[in-house]
């Protein structure tokens, strides 16, 4: 873990090394986040609702998942970027050295410019959940940081998966896209606005709905049952299967040479 | 004249060879298009008070949406060309006796029409085929596909003139995620892709109403569904001859003043 900090701060130095690029750099990606939210401002400028979920939950559900997706761009790039690495060699450098290969494989590259989304998200969901009113009690609490930690663990998972794919074919993949990004656009609503088949598949397949739904019908008040708010932990189980996928990909990694 | 057609067609030919990439594409537009229109219908289902278009048309304006994304996004920076700025290999492109806006605007157009001639077919078909309520709908009369036609025509050159100012700006500030990433995304906002203009707060409305960028697609598919008077949509196509011919007068006077301060570090 020690290792990983230093990495990220060799990260951080280096690109700060630039500090008028970086600064714009950041300003422009405010202005990309404010892009995603923008569009849940004016739909609701238009109507009351969307099947009884008011702008402010749809917009601690959008929070909840950006924060997860940022958060992953920031801290889990490497990941992210798996396939690059595959292509131009550097993971054999990586397998050589006796430390965890996945934090390794984190240590190798960061974005920090991506933190402006982390805050953010970080900001919108504290003006979501002041405007809902929730009644706050210990379960609430546990809740809200389940679904902020569940919402990084499904991206790792996913980002994990699609880099396990990088060892069959050393290409990425690009249908992955329909997964992190497309799942990410879909995961801003509260899932049940979605048609059933579309439910069913990201909750048992891909548990988006684990993640921002039904916690957060706890959480909103509209379903009572306090083990909801436990439910992000099925995200957590979800991410075994994955890691194991990983190194069973590395196993019959062979490398395309440099 | 034959110079530039011969780029055109190169580009045009060589970004044919993505198939694979252009299959992912699609299944990625299918997938938004459908994430967008659950998300209208649901909004729809809700009640509203005053919807400024009825729900086949925005179906049909996302579809229109999704399937000539790869003609009309914001994002689409040709990477090639800002590796010539980075490397400095952009010392052959200025040996060339041509003018460099031309080559470089008849480049991405080549690169961009080859693009959207591979997605948007099978999506139309496939869309035309949907049950309703997320049935791709026929044009709204004859006379508007002619005019939708006319003005996707113009779009196509407008949103190329726009994505041409791209590398010229960052040949400018050398500087290529900054400044030109601001104004992408202020562009991508403003151009309709992500939700109609007509759902835009009223402010935002006027302001847009004086930028190129809501006249690249959000007017060719308003006049396409018929959420927009025959007679103002005419008015409109004027107006988006009119950015077309000021965006391409802007690049070739920018690109001007470029290179005669353009330093090649060596490359």
């Amino acid at each position: 873990m020690k290792l990983y900090f230093k990495a990220l701060g060799l990260h951080l130095k280096s690109e700060l090394e630039y500090r008028a690029s970086f600064i714009i750099s950041f300003l422009s990606q405010i202005l990309v986040f404010f892009s995603y939210y923008f569009i849940i401002i004016a739909l609701f400028s238009k109507f009351s609702n969307i099947k009884g979920f008011t702008m402010y939950e749809v917009l601690l559900c959008f929070s909840i998942i950006q924060f997860g997706f940022a958060f992953n761009e920031v801290f889990a790039r490497g990941i992210d970027k798996f396939d690059k690495l595959i292509i131009d060699g550097g993971f054999d450098r990586l397998l050589l050295r006796p430390k965890n290969i996945i934090l390794q494989v984190l240590c190798n590259e960061s974005d920090f410019i991506k933190v402006s989304r982390l805050i953010q998200a970080l900001i919108v969901l504290v003006i979501a959940v002041i405007h809902l009113n929730i009644s706050w009690n210990i379960f609430r609490v546990i809740c809200l940081i389940l679904m902020l930690c569940s919402s990084i663990a499904i991206f790792f998972g996913i980002f994990l998966l699609a880099a396990s794919y990088c060892f069959l074919t050393v290409q990425g993949l690009e249908v992955r896209n329909v997964f992190t990004d497309g799942g990410k656009h879909m995961a801003q609503y509260p899932i049940g606005v979605f048609k059933k088949g579309f439910v069913y598949f990201f909750t048992i397949i891909i548990p988006y709905g684990f993640v921002n739904y039904y916690p957060l019908m706890y959480f909103v008040g509209k379903n009572n049952s306090c083990l909801y708010s436990f439910s992000p932990i099925v995200v957590f189980v979800y991410l075994i299967p994955c890691i194991l996928v990983f190194y069973a990909g590395i196993k019959k990694y062979s490398s395309v040479g440099s | 004249m034959r110079a530039y057609y011969s780029y055109f067609k190169l580009k045009f030919i060589s970004g044919l060879q993505y198939r694979s990439a252009a299959l992912a594409g699609i299944a990625t537009q299918f997938f938004f298009g459908f994430v967008y229109i659950m998300v209208y219908v649901a909004f729809y289902e809700s009640g509203s008070s005053n919807v400024p278009m009825n729900i086949s048309q925005l179906i049909t304006y996302v579809w229109l949406n999704q399937s000539f994304f790869a003609l009309i996004n914001q994002f689409y920076k040709d990477q090639e060309l800002f590796q010539l700025i980075r490397t400095g290999n952009i010392s052959y492109e200025l040996s060339r006796p041509k003018n460099m806006y031309f080559l470089w605007y008849f480049k991405i157009l080549g690169q961009r029409l080859a693009n959207v001639v591979m997605r948007f077919f099978p999506l139309l078909i496939v869309t035309v085929l949907l049950p309703e309520p997320y049935k791709f709908s026929a044009p709204s009369s004859l006379l508007s596909f002619g005019l939708f036609i006319l003005s996707l025509f113009i779009g196509t050159l407008l949103v190329t003139a726009i994505s041409t100012l791209y590398p010229i700006l960052m040949l400018l500030t050398m500087n290529e995620k900054g400044v030109v990433n601001i104004v992408v995304v202020i562009a991508d906002l403003l151009s309709g892709v992500g939700i109609p203009i007509v759902f835009f707060p009223n402010f935002l409305k006027v302001i847009s109403s004086y930028l190129p960028f809501q006249y690249i697609s959000d007017l060719p598919f308003r006049i396409y569904v018929g959420n927009i008077l025959l007679q103002e949509g005419i008015h409109n196509i004027f107006i988006q001859l009119f950015w077309l011919i000021i965006m391409i007068i802007l690049g070739l006077i920018l690109m001007k003043k470029n290179l005669k301060r353009v330093v090649v570090q060596g490359g």
